[in-house]
């Protein structure tokens, strides 16, 4: 098919505004907002932008007959390169998908189009009394298609879990055409968790047209510690410490010295300057059992040389502590002009270990390094400060990335917590997983997708066959039998 | 059951039992079945054996007795690695040394192998607050009939390395693979527990009780209402501080005027023992039939309601019957007289009609015959034989077992 032919037709599916195909017009949809030179940037051959799930299947057949590519895009806030079209094709932009349904108060649920923004969710929801759980630091901008594709999460994941815990169904379009839904309102269906399944896919598997999640009711009370140390040791040791005297925050979060430099002479949140580290630590639930948990937290960090322990239970004293860590990342433009960061996971106790090897990197490399992340599960966010102007620096950048992912793989951790593989981590995926693993992973996708056209290239390393894991199966087995040797 | 004789498979008798030691071992058991064209059905604890349709055949049952015990537990940073054949009582023994928890209490109780949790994918009361093993699993290690052992996820709480196939193995029935090993994060036990239970005059009182604890009463950690030992009734459970455990408490108290008792800590504890023996899915009588329903939570009630009035139509006299209203889940136990392999399937048909989900949990073998224990054909039923053909293309594992005859 010609190019003009697919405008034509595309055309035809959303009508003429619903088609981007202009260079200009196409250079936004080049990138996701992974950091330049981490992940590659491609050109799609055009953005279709459906407004229901009819169009989004209608594309999804052009496509195929077109033998052209699929990505999907929610908000473009990826981290990981998830959105870009790697290999061109049609890029299918859900933002204008973005209809709450409907709101069952006594189900607690929501059915959404996968272009509504998480925050907005949680803001329709407040006045009856609920919020959207999964709360990532790009709230305001990502979608809960986008959401879904990651498996996203936020600071309040320690506690409420992240996105998968929330979705009880999906509408989805398969990469054959058909538009269904899997799970549903009601417990139990039959069959394999497709929902499971599709969820943290990024968007290989199946394009969400509407989600069907979990409200979470506010809690009665909601407390915020804010606690200061001298030493980052002593921040990581009070974060083991209440999570094993049995205390589950809502939300445990640290900072480092150089992420309070950032924040506090710009949102004035009241950390203390001179801090190696501050804890901000929320607690939610029934009030007196609050109240308790606000005096033992109190208690662990005084015990773990805190230098000041301060409490905040007004909303706005609570939502002033929190402004600083939600612009954290925002507010790194006053050190740097630029910061790449990574989000590995590791098991809470290797976190003193794991932060002053990332310093030691950071002095090794010279990248000024700032740490902001969720303490409570382990999930690090090294920000690395650099200038891409200045020659040499992205360069240094990747290579302190690598350092730090192959030491967090080594002590037990994971690649990503939240951000995704997508192409920025593919070639890393072999530090953690065989062959075989990655085959298994495989077997899903070629259930789905046989021909792999859906998002392309993504998680698996870089010229990974996946229609060669039958191949290699079969070889496996003739190898056991003793008919060939590998 | 005897784990020693050689079990039957939903009536089918299986040819030989073996217990590989280790990983490697039963990839290899795998292989060599998909070679020979041969049916293997994992077998756990056996408290699950007779969820799922009679399998086409059942050559070998492979025992996961081999494959127990802790690999690795980090209480410091709350996770555990454990092998599939551990019992879920050991491991809770073990964990609760540590103050620790597994939050859940499925029908299976202490006698469930963790392999056959994940599997069976059954939850209980706790559910409510804490979701399940879905929540709470982190990794997983299989083996596939491909002779291959894989990992998915790993040993930290937060990980979206690649596609989350702990979600799609949990639930799965043992029909992608054997389940060798999982990884999960625990929670601190809590601190105390206290129940309530209150009596009622009838299934309405209850049902509308129950409800209006589930809107009321924020913390409850489960909440249950039903027909059990005879009585119409609501139970209620409240973990945690103790303050929270006493709000709670006085909280429900001002819903449930009735007829009430309290059972504080150990006691609370035994009596939802005893009420998760009620859930198990081994039958007492010859002609007995377990089956679980669900809908969306907020007509639970309707629900319940149905089925009282449907099953003595249908010829069953129900003996337990247990709803969760948070979940929309009813679980509901009955003798089906003069049962048949028509009567139950003419009883699931009419059932189909009050319930979005379906599954029969536990009837006589013989009564299975033909129908689909899991009710409704999903939609994407085709997606799901594509799966199955990658995983286990020799259909070697638990064949005709799972939803539509996978
Ligand atoms: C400043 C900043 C802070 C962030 N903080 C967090 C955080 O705290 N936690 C966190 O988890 N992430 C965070 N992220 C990453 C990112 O915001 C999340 O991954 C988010 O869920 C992506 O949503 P999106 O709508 O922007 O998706 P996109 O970037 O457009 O797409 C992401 C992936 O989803 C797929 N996709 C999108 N929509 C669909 C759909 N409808 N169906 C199928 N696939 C689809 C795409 O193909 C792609 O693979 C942050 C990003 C930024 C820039």
């Amino acid at each position: 098919m010609d190019r003009a032919t697919l405008i034509d037709r595309l055309q035809q599916i959303v009508g003429p505004n619903g088609v981007f195909h202009r260079p200009a017009d196409l250079l936004v949809y080049e990138y996701d907002g992974s950091v330049d030179g981490a992940v590659d940037t491609a050109a799609p051959a055009a953005v279709a932008l459906p407004t229901t799930t009819e169009q989004v299947a209608a594309i999804v057949t052009l496509a195929r007959q077109a033998g052209l590519p699929v990505t999907a895009r929610g908000a473009g806030t990826g981290l990981s390169g998830g959105a870009v079209a790697q290999q061109g094709g049609i890029i299918i932009a859900l933002t204008r998908m973005d209809r709450i349904i409907e709101i069952d108060r006594e189900d607690r649920t929501a059915l959404v189009e996968p272009g509504v923004i998480n925050l907005e969710l949680t803001e329709t929801t407040a006045p009856q009394g609920f919020f959207f759980a999964p709360d990532p630091s790009s709230q305001r901008a990502c979608t809960i298609g986008g959401n879904c594709a990651e498996n996203s999460g936020g600071p309040h994941c320690l506690k409420y879990g992240v996105t998968t815990n929330h979705v009880l169904g999906l509408e989805v379009v398969l990469p054959d055409g058909r538009i269904v839904w899997t799970g549903g309102r009601a417990d139990g269906s039959a069959g394999y968790d497709l929902t499971g399944a599709l969820v943290g896919s990024e968007g290989m598997l199946g394009i969400v047209t509407k989600a069907l999640v979990r409200l979470t009711p506010k809690p009665a009370a909601t407390l915020v510690q804010l606690a200061a140390f001298a030493d980052i040791e002593s921040a990581s040791l009070a974060t083991s410490k209440i999570i094993g005297a049995g205390i589950l925050p809502a939300a445990l979060e640290m900072m480092d010295n150089l992420t309070i430099q950032a924040v506090e002479p710009a949102y004035h949140a009241g950390y203390p300057l001179d801090a190696a580290a501050v804890l901000l630590i929320e607690t939610d639930g029934d009030p007196d059992e609050v109240e308790a948990m606000g005096v033992e937290i109190a208690a662990i960090c005084q015990d773990c040389a805190a230098t000041t322990v301060r409490s905040a239970t007004a909303a706005a004293e609570r939502d002033l502590l929190w402004k600083g860590r939600k612009m954290a990342l925002g507010a790194m433009g006053r050190l740097a002009p630029n910061y790449y960061l990574h989000d590995t996971v590791v098991p809470r106790s290797k976190l003193p270990a794991t932060l002053s090897r990332v310093g030691e990197i950071s002095r090794e490399y010279k990248l000024p390094i700032a740490n902001v992340f969720h303490a409570g599960d382990g999930n690090l966010h090294p920000l690395m400060l650099f200038d891409r102007r200045r020659p040499g620096d992205v360069e240094r950048v990747l290579e302190a990335s690598k350092e730090i992912i192959v030491y967090c793989v080594e002590i037990g951790g994971a690649l990503s917590g939240e951000h995704g593989i997508g192409t920025e981590k593919r070639d890393y995926m072999t530090l953690v997983f065989t062959a075989d693993d990655l085959a298994a992973m495989a077997g899903l996708r070629n259930s789905f997708d046989p021909t792999g056209y859906f998002n392309p290239e993504k998680i698996f390393p870089k010229g990974y066959m996946c229609g060669e894991v039958r191949a290699l199966r079969a070889q496996a087995m003739a190898q056991k039998l003793g008919i060939y040797a590998l | 059951m005897m784990i020693d004789d050689l079990p039957r498979i939903d009536g089918v008798p299986v040819t030989s039992m073996v217990t590989p030691g280790d990983a490697p071992a039963v990839a290899e058991l795998l292989a060599d079945a998909a070679n020979l064209g041969q049916s293997v059905i994992p077998v756990g604890g056996g408290t699950a054996l007779a969820l799922g349709n009679p399998p086409g055949s059942a050559d070998i049952a492979l025992s996961t007795r081999g494959l127990g015990g802790i690999i690795d537990y980090e209480p410091f940073d709350l996770v555990l690695s454990v092998g599939a054949g551990a019992r879920l009582g050991d491991v809770q023994a073990v964990l609760a040394e540590h103050g620790q928890t597994l939050p859940i209490d499925p029908p299976g109780g202490d006698d469930a192998t963790i392999g056959g949790l994940i599997a069976t994918a059954l939850t209980g009361p706790l559910r409510h607050s804490a979701g399940s093993l879905r929540d709470l699993l982190i990794g997983i290690s299989m083996a596939h009939p491909s002779g291959t052992v894989t990992k998915a996820g790993g040993m930290v709480v937060k990980n979206v390395s690649g596609f989350d196939l702990p979600r799609v193995y949990h639930g799965s029935l043992g029909t992608l693979g054997v389940i060798v090993s999982a990884n999960f994060k625990v929670l601190p036990l809590p601190r105390t527990e206290a129940t309530i239970v209150a009596r009622f005059a009838g299934i309405e009182e209850a049902m509308l009780a129950a409800t209006t604890i589930r809107t009321r009463v924020a913390n409850a950690a489960a909440i249950e209402s039903g027909w059990l030992d005879d009585e119409w009734f609501v139970a209620v459970r409240f973990t945690g501080r103790e303050p929270s455990v006493r709000n709670g408490l006085a909280a429900a108290t001002e819903v449930l005027v009735a007829d009430t008792a309290i059972f504080d800590r150990a006691d609370s504890a035994a009596w939802w023992k005893r009420y998760q023996a009620a859930l198990s899915l081994t039958a007492n009588d010859e002609d007995e039939v377990l089956i679980r329903c669900a809908v969306r939570p907020r007509t639970t009630a309707a629900l319940a309601l149905g089925l009282v009035a449907k099953l003595p139509v249908l010829g069953a006299t129900p003996s337990f019957l247990g709803a969760s209203v948070g979940l929309g889940a009813v679980l509901v136990r009955f003798q089906l007289h003069d049962g048949s392999a028509d009567r139950l399937a003419e009883l699931q048909m009419i059932l189909l009609g009050l319930a979005n989900n379906l599954t029969i949990l536990a009837a006589p073998p013989a009564w299975k015959a033909g129908l689909d224990v899991w009710g409704r054909t999903p939609e994407t039923l085709d997606l799901m034989q594509a799966m199955k053909e990658q995983f286990d293309p020799h259909r070697v594992l638990n064949p005709g077992r799972f939803a539509g005859f996978i």
